[in-house]
């Protein structure tokens, strides 16, 4: 990687930007006010079988209404009927992070990617509950609301999603917005490359590994230069990977980045961004200095700041939860479980596998209050399809099973491909798994 | 920004106290343990879900419910032969032991 190709290409003018793959987390959107909604009767749905509500044996407070948030209180609901559920985000809605670059390209509104808690209320029975939980008492199982007041409940399962670093010089990080959690980011970005003259600079950056949906930054590159080659002439994308090479999914995306996208995307890994001028919209990277019209800059992640208030980082990297593989609860805290992309597994961060760890967490969960134990033998499936251009997409396929001598969730080899190549017919598909995906987590 | 926080009292549950107080949320203490065991291949049949879902109007990719068992087990044998083609469901079968395929055809066959 040549500083002097950044220069070249980076000149600065102003520009905006998409992506759309895997989902996850709580939300991390500013709160709306909470109209109160009429408290439904629960009444739980029977998908399997219709059990009669009955006087509560115990009770769960899950924190986070993202992907793996969402199923765990509706699988505890629906799996196990006696247990009063209440599910605590400070969003009204869920905005899903799956699909969410296509906003980018005015494929998809971010309207069109919100998902109520109407289902979990009224079908499911589950408590929703619009605030924010700013402490946690792991020895008591009690939570504390940003509002006042506090909850205390037999288990608690925290699905707070990531959060961020910050970044040297970032004061306003919407002037070089990450949309990386599904929201007014995104629609921001989405405005800024539509502002970008013809013949402008984006740059992407990718975080180091572990982030959010690992191929989402390489499937948003993808479908921002196919956006870019229709809608500004000329214009480069420039990716810095802080990675030392593509981390999935590699040859579909190098062949797309040299075979589609050849003379718009420039692939420079191992690129650390050390800090920002916002001023003049400069990134100041291990490589070299570089401006740009529009900036997509996803920064490292973290679980967020309420799992370190609970004590409960404790993996190598000092970013994430440890948690026991066969009920997802804390190394650190038996009765508090830690779900989705804060936990630190051999998983990928991702909505689809979120959703598969929610429902082994509740079944454990229900097992537990029963005095039984938690599967030994619990199974996980990360799919997801990723743009590899406007119309056309690819997919990915992993399953992980659990290793009792390792005690981690290990790859399944025979499971493990992705497809050779890109199409319109798993374009199709990418929509058809989305709406699937989606209603088994919120309807 | 933060005015939405002035519209506390939502309702939500009777889980919330009011400021400081301590709702106890804590379940009747008799928690008799009469759980009974989950089904078989309940959790295994679970995966099936994300993509073929059984909940609510939306339905993902073949409809799974209301097939015996003994057929979900042949589709499923046929993906994981290798039969239907090198696709994501093929990869998806291949993933579970033929002991594993039987599990979730025969949970997957009480759905209705």
């Amino acid at each position: 990687m040549e500083r002097r190709v950044f220069l070249r290409n980076a000149s600065v003018l102003a520009g905006s930007f998409a992506l759309a793959a895997c989902g996850g987390g709580g939300s991390g959107t500013v709160a709306a006010p909470q109209p109160s909604t009429p408290t439904p009767v629960p009444t739980p749905t029977p998908t399997p079988t219709p059990s009669p509500p009955v006087v509560a044996k115990a009770r769960v407070i899950v924190v986070g209404g993202g992907m793996a948030g969402a199923t765990v209180a509706k699988y505890l609901r629906l799996w196990g009927d006696s247990i009063e559920v209440t599910l605590i985000d400070k969003a009204q809605v869920y905005t899903s992070n799956i699909m969410s670059s296509l906003v980018l390209t005015g494929q998809r509104s971010i309207n069109s990617l919100e998902y109520s808690y109407d289902a979990l209320r009224s079908t499911y029975g589950i408590s929703v509950v619009n605030d924010e939980v700013v402490a946690i008492d792991p020895s008591t199982t009690e939570v504390t609301l940003a509002l006042g007041g506090r909850l205390k409940a037999d288990r608690i399962v925290l699905a707070p999603g990531i959060d961020f670093d910050a970044v040297p010089g970032l004061a306003d990080t919407n002037v070089m917005p990450h949309a990386w959690k599904a929201g007014p980011q995104t629609t921001l970005l989405a405005q800024q490359l539509s502002a970008m003259p013809a013949g402008g600079t984006v740059v992407l950056t990718i975080p180091p590994a572990p982030y959010r949906c690992p191929p989402g930054p390489y499937e948003r590159a993808c479908l921002v230069a196919d956006w870019l080659r229709l809608n500004k002439p000329g214009s480069k994308l420039l990716i810095f990977d802080a990675n030392p090479q593509i981390i999935v999914e590699k040859d579909n995306f190098e062949r797309a980045f040299s075979q589609l996208y050849g003379s718009i995307i420039e692939y420079y890994p191992n690129v650390m961004i050390n800090s920002v001028d916002q001023a003049s919209r400069t990134l100041n990277t291990s490589g070299g200095a570089v401006r740009a019209d529009v900036i997509n800059l996803i920064p490292r992640q973290k679980a967020p700041l309420l799992v370190s208030k609970t004590g409960l980082i404790n993996d190598a990297a000092g970013r994430f939860a440890s948690v026991n593989l066969l009920d997802y609860s804390s190394t650190l805290a038996p009765s508090v479980h830690v779900i989705g992309d804060s936990s630190s597994t051999t998983q990928p961060k991702a909505g689809h596998i979120a959703n598969q760890e929610a429902k082994i967490c509740a079944d454990a969960i229900i097992r537990s209050l029963g005095g039984l134990a938690p599967d030994p033998a619990p199974i996980t499936t990360s799919a997801c399809f990723s743009t590899i251009t406007m119309s056309q997409a690819s997919w990915l396929h992993a399953m992980f099973e659990y290793d009792a001598t390792s005690q981690a969730m290990q790859l399944i080899p025979a499971s493990f491909a992705a497809s050779s190549g890109w199409s319109s017919n798993d374009f199709k598909d990418m929509n058809t798994w989305f709406n699937s995906l989606m209603a088994d987590t919120f309807a | 920004m933060r005015d939405w926080k002035r519209l506390a009292p939502y309702v939500a549950t009777a889980a919330i106290i009011g400021s400081a107080a301590l709702l106890a949320l804590s379940a009747p203490s008799n928690a008799e343990s009469t759980a009974t065991i989950p089904p078989p291949g309940r959790l295994l049949a679970s995966n099936c879900f994300q993509c073929h879902s059984v909940s609510g109007t939306t339905s993902g990719f073949d409809n799974i419910k209301g097939k015996s068992s003994s057929e979900i087990y042949k589709e499923m044998i046929d993906f994981k032969s290798g039969k239907e083609g090198n696709g994501l469901m093929g990869r998806h079968a291949m993933g579970y032991t033929d002991a594993q395929i039987r599990l979730i055809a025969d949970y997957l066959a009480t759905l209705r």
